[in-house]
């Protein structure tokens, strides 16, 4: 099923009508934590995605993270922007996952597209190369994939990801762009290749 | 693709889908109401709830700062009674407390001879 918004959504929705939905859930309106949890699902989903990888290790981390948020709500600054302030729950939840699980579970690549094999069609085309693009993140350091799945795909500024990481706004910088070097090389390979 | 400048601000639109895309889980909906079926069962603390929790954290330290008092004044009596009794070498060293003693060592001195 698509994704219920566009990427950049969450940093353009009016604040006041975050901490609005805030302060209802905070009251104990279940239906505004609800909306909450839509609006963000796709970005923390994605995210999660991002440093662990596995998609079903995704969504727990995603859905502990969302609960956790719920339980320190009460500690959100409704003057600043929801989304970093959740994300950053995001990100650590699927940090400390990442290091729990003791057995690094990677889904490995078909042979066939590894291999440079036959494809039949474009979707099967469409789909190798995500796995590849899967697999190129999956290489990167942990921080410089959340660092380029943060700025290239869900619009956020290097200030909002420094306040997400935890890390300067430099260092921000920098990690986008060496994951962009890296992601583009695979990009243009796979280009030339079809 | 944008060009590969140095620490570029502009957002790389054709990565940027490209990663949406291999990213993207799928299932939102289902994972929405899982999490707010799931957000049902959690307790969210009230103020009463973190009062009652503050007011229980004071009483425990109350308690140990009350059993650390208690042991310190049940120290210091105990020890108190060592304090007050003098020593042999207090009493050869200290001046006497009264000067007629030397008229007795005297007499001593004399009934001797």
């Amino acid at each position: 099923m698509a994704d219920p918004q566009p990427p950049r959504e969450p940093a353009r929705i009016a604040q006041q009508d975050e901490a609005d939905l805030v302060a209802r859930a905070v009251a104990g309106e279940r239906a505004a934590f609800g909306m909450l949890v839509e609006r963000y699902a796709g970005v923390a989903r994605r995210v999660a995605r991002a440093v662990l990888g596995n998609a079903e290790d995704a969504d727990d981390a995603a859905q502990d993270a969302m609960l956790s948020a719920l339980v320190k709500l009460e500690q959100y600054d409704a003057r600043r922007p929801f989304g970093p302030w959740l994300l950053r729950i995001v990100a650590n939840a699927a940090t400390d996952r990442r290091r729990r699980r003791s057995v690094r579970r990677v889904e490995p690549l078909d042979v066939g597209l590894t291999a440079g094999g036959p494809r039949p069609d474009a979707t099967v085309e469409r789909r190798a190369l995500n796995e590849r693009l899967r697999q190129a993140l999956a290489e990167l350091p942990e921080r410089r994939r959340m660092a380029v799945v943060l700025f290239d795909v869900e619009g956020y500024s290097h200030g909002e990801i420094a306040l997400i990481l935890g890390i300067p706004e430099g260092t921000v910088r920098s990690e986008v762009f060496h994951a962009r070097r890296r992601l583009r090389v695979l990009l243009a390979d796979w280009k030339e290749e079809g | 693709m944008i060009d590969p400048l140095p620490f570029d601000h502009r957002r790389d639109g054709v990565l940027g889908r490209a990663l949406r895309e291999a990213l993207d889980p799928g299932d939102a909906q289902a994972f929405v109401a899982r999490v707010v079926a799931l957000a049902g069962q959690v307790r969210v603390p009230s103020w009463d709830a973190v009062l009652a929790r503050w007011a229980r954290a004071g009483v425990a330290a109350a308690l140990v700062v009350a059993l650390a008092a208690g042991y310190l004044v049940g120290r210091g009596t105990a020890a108190s009674p060592t304090a007050a009794r003098p020593t042999v070498s207090d009493v050869l060293i200290a001046p006497p407390a009264h000067p007629a003693e030397v008229e007795v060592v005297l007499a001593s001195v004399i009934g001797n001879n």
